[in-house]
C-alpha cells in the first residue's frame, strides 16, 4: 500500500538539504533549505539564482534569502540545480 | 528618524498623509502628489498630481544605450489610484 | 529536524496589534525566524520585475509589504533612484535576501 504522505511532508524532510526551486517564470534557485511555511515561502542559504535571458543565463549568489512562495512552480529535493555545481 | 516610530510598513504611509509622495506604478508610470487617503489595498487618493510615463521606443533587442526613452508627463488635480498597480511609495525625505 | 510538526505554523500574517508581538514558538529557520533576524539589517529586495531595492529593512507585515530605509533602486546593476524611506507593496516581492551577516 502506498504510504500516505503529504506533499509538504516531503519538503519538510528536505530541511537541511539542498533543493532546486523552479519558479513560474524564467527563474530558478538552488540553496540549502532552512525552513518554509504554509504558503511555501522558503528560507534558503548559500543560494544561487539562475535567470534565463535572451543574452544567456545570469547567475547571482545570495546569502540567506526568504523566497516568496507566490511564484514557485516546482521543487526538486536534493538537487544542486541546473548545472549540478555549487 | 521615521524608523523610530514605525512598527509596520503602513505606518510609513500614515506618516505621509498630507505630504507629497512619490509612487511607482506598474507599466513604467510614476506619480508625485499630495497623499490624502489610503487603505489596506494601498488604494490611494492623491491631489495636485504629476504623472510621468516612460515609453521605450525601438527594438527590444537594441542595446540599452540605443533605446530611445520617451517621457510623457501630465497633471491631474485629484486622482484615485487602485492599490494593485502600486509597486513602491516613498514619503518625502525627513532630513 | 523533528518530524513532530511537518509544516511550520503560519507566520504572523496579521500585523501585531500591540507593540510586542506574541511569543509564538516556531521551528528554527522558518520564514518568521529569518525575518526576525534581518529586521534592522541591510537587505536586497528583488521584485518579480527584476528590479532590486537595497537598503535597511525597517519592518514588514504578513503580506510581505516592506518598509526600507536608505534605499537604492538598482536596474541592471545601475542605481536608478534613491529613497530615504520606501514602502514596497508585498505582491511585487520575489525575495528578501540578507546583504550582511545575520
Amino acid at each position: 500500500m502506498a504510504s500516505q504522505i503529504l506533499p509538504l511532508e516531503l519538503i519538510d524532510r528536505c530541511i537541511g538539504s539542498r533543493i532546486w526551486v523552479i519558479m513560474k517564470g524564467d527563474r530558478e534557485f538552488t540553496g540549502k533549505l532552512l525552513g518554509f511555511d504554509d504558503f511555501v515561502n522558503m528560507v534558503l542559504e548559500d543560494v544561487t539564482e539562475y535567470q534565463a535571458t535572451p543574452q544567456g543565463q545570469i547567475k547571482t549568489k545570495l546569502q540567506q534569502t526568504l523566497l516568496n512562495g507566490n511564484n514557485i512552480c516546482m521543487l526538486i529535493p536534493g538537487s544542486s540545480g541546473p548545472d549540478g555545481d555549487s | 528618524m521615521a524608523s523610530l516610530s514605525i512598527q509596520e510598513p503602513f505606518d510609513l504611509i500614515r506618516l505621509s498623509l498630507s505630504e507629497r509622495v512619490f509612487v511607482k506604478l506598474r507599466g513604467d508610470r510614476q506619480l508625485s502628489g499630495i497623499l490624502h487617503a489610503y487603505d489596506g489595498h494601498m488604494n490611494l487618493i492623491l491631489s495636485d498630481v504629476e504623472e510621468t510615463i516612460m515609453l521605450v521606443d525601438g527594438m527590444d533587442d537594441a542595446e540599452p544605450g540605443q533605446q530611445v526613452v520617451n517621457i510623457a508627463k501630465r497633471k491631474m488635480d485629484m486622482l484615485f489610484v487602485r492599490g494593485d498597480g502600486v509597486i513602491l511609495v516613498s514619503p518625502p525625505s525627513r532630513a | 529536524m523533528s518530524d513532530a510538526s511537518p509544516i511550520a505554523p503560519p507566520p504572523a500574517q496579521t500585523p501585531p496589534e500591540t507593540g510586542s508581538p506574541p511569543p509564538v514558538p516556531v521551528p528554527q529557520g522558518s520564514p518568521t525566524d529569518f525575518l526576525k533576524g534581518v529586521v534592522g539589517k541591510r537587505v536586497i529586495v528583488r521584485l518579480t520585475s527584476g528590479v532590486d531595492y537595497r537598503g535597511i529593512l525597517s519592518c514588514l507585515d504578513g503580506y510581505m509589504n516592506i518598509a526600507l530605509e536608505q534605499t537604492e533602486e538598482h536596474v541592471n546593476g545601475n542605481v536608478t533612484n534613491r529613497y530615504g524611506d520606501a514602502f514596497i507593496r508585498g505582491n511585487n516581492v520575489l525575495y528578501i535576501s540578507a546583504a550582511e551577516e545575520i
